[in-house]
């Protein structure tokens, strides 16, 4: 017994220990000033003339440089303070520095009262050693603010030359990239400038054809080391609009050119601005991507998923804690959102976004399926293998001194003016600033799973000094095989992480400086790529990145398990391409060589969808111009849009498919009947003259009268106009001539106007020889989401129909359905699937409707379902069932842990259904409303909640009490993934799809061998738009096909190999045969019929 | 024979029992206190005035059930029913039960109402101290609480809590249409106002204006120079046109943004600027508390039912604003001397309300009342005399095209629209004037 009982302690002892151990063991390691020597820090000093209200980059922080200044072979630091001193630091090995500033050059500490911003090393006069370029902006005179260039002396001293080398720019400076634009040889300089006046306007496009000398970015072309303005003919952007804080250089089209992506803070949008190869760039962000940042700071470019394409990261300030996003203003203006789109201001929303690079000039963001994009007020993101694993990780600086959006400090700020003037004393600023609250934040270490996503690994790896973090430079300062960290902060020491990976095992690393020629010794645009095992790395030689921060030249390179790289191969500048096999682990240098060979393009291969160049159909769907969220504004998507729609069916029995299109508001469809030739005769069908409002939402093509031809439902959706029981929101019944003249069957169909609609399906549901139509209610108008009616309508056999009673009528917001039979009894079932739904079973047997769903799938599958699909996709010869969930990359997440629910009742009994949404915020389920939007909503509200901060920690039992609550409708949803549900003999088994499947909501899905290899493929389309905007814009999907291996498994097929650029809300989708060959037609919201061949 | 009018009132006054005085010197700050939370609270123009009617209901009943002399309420506001309590008056004190009920009724409608907490006890304890008894200011509020509890229930009944249960205002795109305006691009303000039952209208269409000058982007339409004269007045405007469009202002929330912060600065919204005039006449003219309250009464319910009748043309119409028109059609980078409000344009609210109170105020306390308006003072804009309200009026009302924020016919024709709504309320009051002209002018 004794013995046990000594066991059990030691081994508590020993669990205790291993703990303990564990905890200071963490990767990374704070490295005292005391102890390196490095004592910096940006002092900011408040006063009743300087503060951040008077000028509002008060607090935006000092740059970081790093660079072996004496080519000792140490990376030595240079830090920027706004108001204090510079500081240059002298790398002495094992982790030591000295500051050399005084001995340097006086001048390196910076203009008595000017205002540092970013700083950079960069070889600029291209002899060999580094030069230090600073920038300048603030409220000073023009000469307060002239940039500095310190030329090396080759002997760790400088000379401030900037007026010789004609870098004196007195702009509002950021920062300055050098980087050779024109591949001569020579590095010239991007100047990344700010400007100092808001413009709240935002009907101002004029505006952006003038040029703000100060505030306009400016482009430096070197001839022999004298810098000649060039951006008046560069094509780059000057306007007063532009607020730059981030610059990155990346050849981001792969085309041997060097490119610049330029973030924008506020309302203007980041540029990003493509090498025009002739001395021009242009900004091609509207295309590249679908969304951006809108208080755009830093910014990074990397490829971080190993396919060798460069990716982008650029950050925002959306809190990742509940609190602080009640607490600090967010998007909530659809206002001033819809002026901004309508302005060519492109969708922006605030937070990060991570941009992933698809290889078609397509990028496809997905911080919030990575889970990087809630960082909080966030300055610096890098990218870097921290781990050595071979996946590059991502780091954010993060802090701001005073919480200036706090909205009860802007409430504070309205009060205190009055309470003043009422006092008869001046307001004082002092007063205001002081108010302000403070938060020490945290910083972000997000490690690289590997999978496309990342995870925050701040206790795992003791990155948790809280502070006010603004730029960082990582570096291998201890030559020890790992990355360490330094990061400039206000009022705190410089924070040095000493990177410990070393010393917990083997690094398997390399470190590459490249050698170039010319007056680019440091390789500045040097592409190298890494081979090793099966993986494939990819690097640029770009210092120019994060936020006022220049990086090493030289690329540090983790190689996980491999002790070397089977190959190496550099890309040079002039692109010539140098190859080298089995590089060893370590330190290299490599030098431009005579063995190098022109870089041949990669190849490129025929895709397999193609766009018809010249569209057989002129079909271009109107969208309907409504924010649904003014009618019930605590909803979280819109419903009104549900066009366009597209069908086929032969419909004059001619053996050719017509085409059939509809959904422009108050339009009856289209009919494209397909002439021998190929061509469409197009005619039109009206809807009833008496009514308007009407959005066709589905159509379904079914013989109901027994002469053989096909006869038109039209299932009507909609939301923001019409009311339950709405004439408008009567489905209708065309019947065919079989020359495919639809007449209106006007007594046909029983009343179904109870709810909008979103799908119809025939079937002969009562194997009667007739076919009867399922049609799936949508949502009741004005009532989201209370349970709206589907319908089974029965037919007589002459076409007449009346509702039957079914157990399902309002199992809720069904979004698709089909019937299939699944257990191959011999009986089809129902199908269903929905928002905030199950995926569902019904079979009628002898007239019982039998709920199979229990026995045939899995529990838990409440979702946002917007598809479905039945294909036997394993060839098992039963049917599967491929279901479209809103994916995994937006702010609802939700799982079987941490269930997504919604509360409905009239509370406030006012006659309108509040809904409420709540989801889990780091494990605490809290409502998704804001505090103005919950007063807007309910009155009573504004009352109970007297401050912001009471909000932010309410939980829904604060809002509405329990027994209420307990009265409510309740909704939840626990899978938010697409998925296949994999028939096994009558019994589902769950299956997810790959990563790319869960970017977007999926609204249609195809099933075809797209790939003509004999098994089926998917192809899932989606996207939605019409969102609120702290959901933001839903469209990370450019079509994605999946490639089947006929057992059920899938795999991603690259957008380059696809030739999918699909870009918009998908409402439809078909596969169409014409003339021998297959086509692709798809439906997007507000645009043209999309028409692919392959 | 003013005189002995005069006397009967003093002498009613006097007559008035073992009451304490002064009460006359507790209204203004009173209501000024609801003012004060409604600024810290952002209430827009027109639910102000519906809180300063609620909010003076309950004391203007209880002062129309002792003077028989004021009409009651219950003859005047639609569908309002008289408390049938029968308070014992002995044993409360009038004055205090009236000015508590104000307090009290802010802050039971008011959103941050419970700021009034502290200001309701100070002014409990000052009456304490001046001698009232313990039971008798427990009885004084308790009949305070009974008005104030039945004109809550009255203002449930009025289609307010519907609001947000109707459809928001979408902006059109259509070229004349309203469009949300810079700085703060603000979703419309209260679209479905005119669903809000008036205290004295029949209805909000009741003084519907004429229609506004058509819409046209011709350099010859109407319609353009409208839009030419805003732009030349403004950028011609003199101090005293400018010193007047910033009294006028009375914008509840100006946005001024400094990078990522957007602060509003707050002023008294124009119900509470003209709440204000008639306490400063009121004052003036020395009316006794019960006529003083019977004056704020009318003069909120005129002030609530100009809103409606306004904002009813305002989404009818659903004008632009010469600030999106200038900026599309004239000069892009104009901006008015004040900040454009986040409605349309059609009829101007400012014209409408104040045209209207001024009627009323006329008849109630005379015409050619020459008055000194300080209210805006705690703003830095000193105090401007008047000759008469309907003097004032007028300036309120062309302040906004000084100010650059309406047009010309939308002044015009909202001072119709309000002496139209004047003219009505005034023909209910009827028999009910309280002073015969300016008392300082005898």
């Amino acid at each position: 017994m004794k013995t046990i009982l000594n066991r059990l302690l030691s081994f508590t002892l020993l669990l205790v220990f291993t703990l303990a151990a564990n905890a200071q063991d963490t990767r990374f390691k704070v490295l005292p000033a005391e102890q390196t020597g490095l004592k910096f820090s940006n002092t900011i000093v408040e006063t009743e003339a300087l503060n951040v209200l008077s000028y509002e980059y008060f607090f935006n922080g000092g740059g970081t440089a790093v660079g072996d200044i004496n080519n000792d072979g140490l990376p030595d630091l240079f830090f920027t303070a706004n108001m204090g001193d510079n500081k240059l630091f002298l790398n002495l090995g094992n982790r030591k520095f000295k500051d050399i500033t005084q001995q340097a050059s006086p001048q390196l500490k910076g203009r008595q009262g000017g205002w540092k911003t970013g700083v950079t090393m960069a070889d600029v006069n291209g002899d060999g050693w580094l030069d230090i370029y600073v920038c300048y902006s603030g409220k000073g005179e023009d000469d307060m603010r002239r940039n500095q260039l310190f030329i090396n002396n080759k002997n760790s001293t400088f000379t401030e030359s900037a007026s010789a080398y004609g870098l004196d720019d007195k702009s509002l400076s950021t920062q300055a990239a050098f980087f050779d634009f024109d591949n001569d040889g020579d590095l010239d300089m991007f100047l990344l400038n700010h400007s100092n006046k808001k413009i709240d306007n935002m009907e101002l496009a004029r505006y952006r054809k003038d040029v703000d000398e100060l505030a306009g970015s400016k482009l430096y072309r070197n001839d022999n080391n004298k810098f000649t303005n060039v951006s008046a003919s560069s094509g780059i952007r000057q306007n007063p609009l532009t607020y730059g804080l981030g610059i990155v250089v990346a050849d981001i089209n792969q085309d041997g050119w060097q490119d610049v992506y330029v973030t924008n803070d506020y309302n203007e949008p980041d540029y990003c601005y493509l090498n025009n190869k002739d001395g021009t760039f242009k900004d091609v962000a509207g295309d590249c991507f679908r969304h951006l940042a809108q208080f755009s700071m830093g910014a990074d470019i990397a490829d971080f998923n190993n396919d060798g394409l460069p990716d982008l990261i650029n950050l925002d300030m959306l809190p990742e804690d509940n609190k602080r996003q009640k607490l600090l203003q967010l998007q909530e203006n659809y206002e001033s959102f819809e002026l901004m789109t309508s302005q060519q201001l492109h969708k922006q929303y605030m937070r990060n976004m991570l941009q992933l690079n698809n290889g078609d000039g397509t990028f496809s963001e997905i911080a919030q399926f990575a889970g990087v994009s809630n960082t909080d007020w966030s300055w610096c993101p890098l990218f870097a293998d921290f781990d050595n694993d071979g996946y590059k990780d991502l780091f954010i600086t993060n802090g701001y001194l005073r919480d200036y959006t706090n909205k009860d400090f802007l409430r504070y700020w309205g009060d205190y003016k009055v309470r003043k003037a009422i006092d008869r004393e001046p307001a004082k600023l002092m007063d205001l600033v002081q108010a302000m609250p403070s938060t020490n934040l945290y910083n972000y270490m997000f490690r690289n799973t590997g999978n496309l996503s990342f995870t925050n690994q701040k206790e795992a790896w003791g990155i948790t000094s809280s502070g006010i973090s603004s730029s960082a430079v990582y570096a291998d300062l201890d030559l020890d095989g790992d990355l360490d960290l330094v990061v400039n902060r206000i009022n705190q020491d410089a924070l040095v992480y000493e990177n410990t990976s070393d010393k917990k095992g083997p690094v398997n690393y390399l470190n590459i400086q490249v050698q170039y020629k010319d007056k680019n010794l440091f390789g500045i645009g040097t592409k190298i790529l890494v081979y090793a095992k099966n993986s494939k790395q990819y690097f640029e030689v770009n210092p120019a990145r994060g936020y006022l921060s220049s990086l090493p030249a030289n690329q540090h390179i983790g190689l996980g398990t491999a002790s070397q790289a089977d190959s190496v191969i550099l890309i040079w500048p002039d692109q010539k391409r140098q190859a080298l096999t089995g590089v060893k682990a370590g330190y290299h240098t490599i030098s431009y060589g005579a063995n190098t060979i022109p870089n041949s393009p990669a190849p490129t291969f025929q895709p397999l969808f193609s766009t018809v160049s010249k569209s057989w159909i002129a079909y271009q769907h109107q969208p309907v111009e409504i924010n649904d969220f003014k009618r019930q504004l605590l909803m979280t998507f819109m419903y009104s849009q549900t066009g366009p729609v597209i069908k086929q069916a032969d419909l004059n029995k001619d053996n050719r498919m017509d085409l059939i299109l509809a959904g422009n508001p108050n339009v009856g469809p289209d009919i494209y009947l397909q002439q021998a030739n190929g061509q469409f005769e197009k005619r039109q069908v009206s809807l009833p003259a008496s009514d308007f409002n009407r959005f066709i939402s589905d159509m379904e093509f079914a013989d109901v009268n027994g002469d053989g031809h096909a006869d038109m439902y039209l299932a009507m959706g909609g939301y923001a106009y019409q009311e339950p029981g709405d004439s408008s929101l009567q489905d209708l019944l065309y019947i065919n001539d079989g020359k495919g003249n639809f007449n209106l069957a006007a007594t046909a169909l029983p009343a179904t106007n109870r709810s909008a609609k979103s799908v119809v399906k025939a079937q002969d549901v009562d194997a009667d020889g007739d076919l009867d139509f399922f049609v799936g209610g949508r949502i009741v108008p004005g009532a989201y989401p209370v349970n709206p009616e589907s319908y089974l309508l029965i037919n007589d056999g002459k076409g007449q129909f009346s509702k039957a009673s079914i157990p399902f009528a309002e199992i809720g917001m069904v979004t698709d359905a089909a019937w299939a039979d699944l257990d191959k009894n011999g009986r089809k079932e129902l199908v269903l699937v929905g928002e905030f739904m199950g995926i569902h079973a019904f079979e009628n047997e002898n007239g019982n409707w039998i709920d199979k769903t229990g026995k045939l799938f899995p529990s838990g599958l409440n979702g946002l379902w917007f598809s479905l699909a039945i294909s036997d996709v394993d060839k098992d010869g039963y049917e599967d069932i491929i279901a479209g969930n809103i994916g995994t990359n937006t702010q609802l997440k939700f799982d079987q842990a941490q269930p997504m629910e919604l509360y409905y009742a009239d509370f406030d009994q006012n006659g309108s259904i509040d809904p409420f949404l709540n989801f889990y915020i780091q494990g605490v389920s809290y409502p998704f409303v804001s505090r103005d939007e919950l007063n807007d909503q309910m009155y009573s509200m504004r009352r109970k909640f007297s401050s912001y901060k009471d909000y932010s920690t309410a939980t829904m039992e604060d809002i509405i009490n329990p027994d209420e609550l307990a009265k409510a409708g309740k909704k939840n949803a626990t899978e938010s993934k697409t998925l296949v549900l994999l028939n096994k003999k009558g019994r589902f088994e769950k299956q997810y799809l790959p990563a790319q499947a869960q970017f977007s909501i999926i609204t249609e899905i195809l099933t075809e061998d797209f790939n003509k290899d004999g098994l089926p493929d998917l192809l899932l389309l989606g996207n939605k738009s019409d969102n609120r905007l702290k959901i933001g814009s839903i469209e990370a999907n450019y079509g994605c096909l999946l490639a089947g291996d006929g057992k059920g498994g899938f795999r991603y097929i690259a957008q380059p190999e696809t030739g999918l650029k699909i870009k918009g809300d998908c409402k439809s989708a078909l596969t169409f045969q014409k003339e021998g060959s297959s086509y692709l037609l798809i439906g997007l919201t507000g645009m043209p019929i999309q028409v692919l061949k392959y | 024979m003013r005189w002995i009018i005069i006397c009967i009132f003093l002498f009613t006054a006097i007559e008035s029992k073992s009451q304490v005085k002064g009460f006359e010197q507790e209204l203004q700050p009173a209501v000024f206190s609801l003012t004060m939370v409604m600024m810290h609270d952002v209430v827009n123009p027109p639910a102000a005035a519906r809180y300063y009617t609620y909010s003076t209901l309950g004391a203007y009943d209880f002062m129309a059930m002792l003077n028989k002399e004021l009409p009651h309420p219950s003859t005047l506001f639609r569908h309002y029913r008289e408390l049938e309590i029968n308070p014992d008056v002995k044993k409360l004190d009038v004055g205090f039960t009236a000015i508590y009920s104000i307090y009290e009724a802010g802050i039971e409608l008011l959103p941050s109402g419970f700021m009034l907490e502290k200001q309701q006890a100070a002014f409990e304890e000052k009456y304490r101290k001046k001698g009232i008894t313990a039971a008798k200011l427990e009885y004084s509020k308790e009949i305070a609480r009974k008005y104030v509890a039945h004109v809550l229930a009255f203002s449930k009944t009025d289609n307010y809590n519907k609001l947000s249960a109707r459809i928001r205002y979408t902006p059109s795109k259509q070229p004349g249409s309203w469009y949300p305006t810079p700085p703060g691009y603000i979703e419309a303000v209260e679209p479905n106002w005119r669903t809000i039952r008036p205290m004295l209208l029949d209805s909000g269409e009741q003084c519907k204006p004429l229609p506004p000058v058509a819409f046209s982007q011709e350099k010859t339409s109407a319609f353009h120079q409208l839009a030419m004269e805003v732009y030349e007045v403004a950028n011609a405007a003199s101090q005293e046109q400018k010193e007047i469009a910033a009294f006028w202002d009375c914008n509840p929330f100006a946005i001024s943004s400094s990078g990522h912060m957007m602060v509003g600065f707050k002023k008294i919204s124009p119900g509470g600027h003209w709440m204000n005039i008639a306490s400063i006449a009121s004052t003036k003219a020395r009316l006794p508390l019960d006529k003083s309250i019977y004056v704020q009464a009318i003069t909120a319910a005129t002030l609530m039912d100009g809103f409606i009748s306004c904002w009813d043309e305002k989404y009818r119409s659903n004008r632009i604003r010469p600030e999106t028109f200038i900026n599309r059609q004239i000069d892009s980078k104009w901006m008015p001397l004040l900040q454009t409000p986040p409605f349309p344009e059609y009829t101007s609210g400012h014209s409408v309300i104040s045209a209207a109170a001024a009627e009323v105020l006329t008849h109630l306390l005379g015409d050619n009342f020459a008055y000194t308006d300080d209210t805006e003072i705690m703003f830095e804009l000193p105090a401007r005399t008047f000759s008469s309200f309907r003097q004032a009026a007028q300036e309120a009302a062309i302040s906004r095209l000084y100010g650059g924020i309406h047009f010309r016919d939308a002044i015009e024709n909202g001072v119709t629209q309000g002496k139209e709504i004047g003219a009505i309320i005034v023909s209910k009051l009827k028999g009910s004037v309280v002073a015969r002209g300016p008392v300082n002018n005898r």
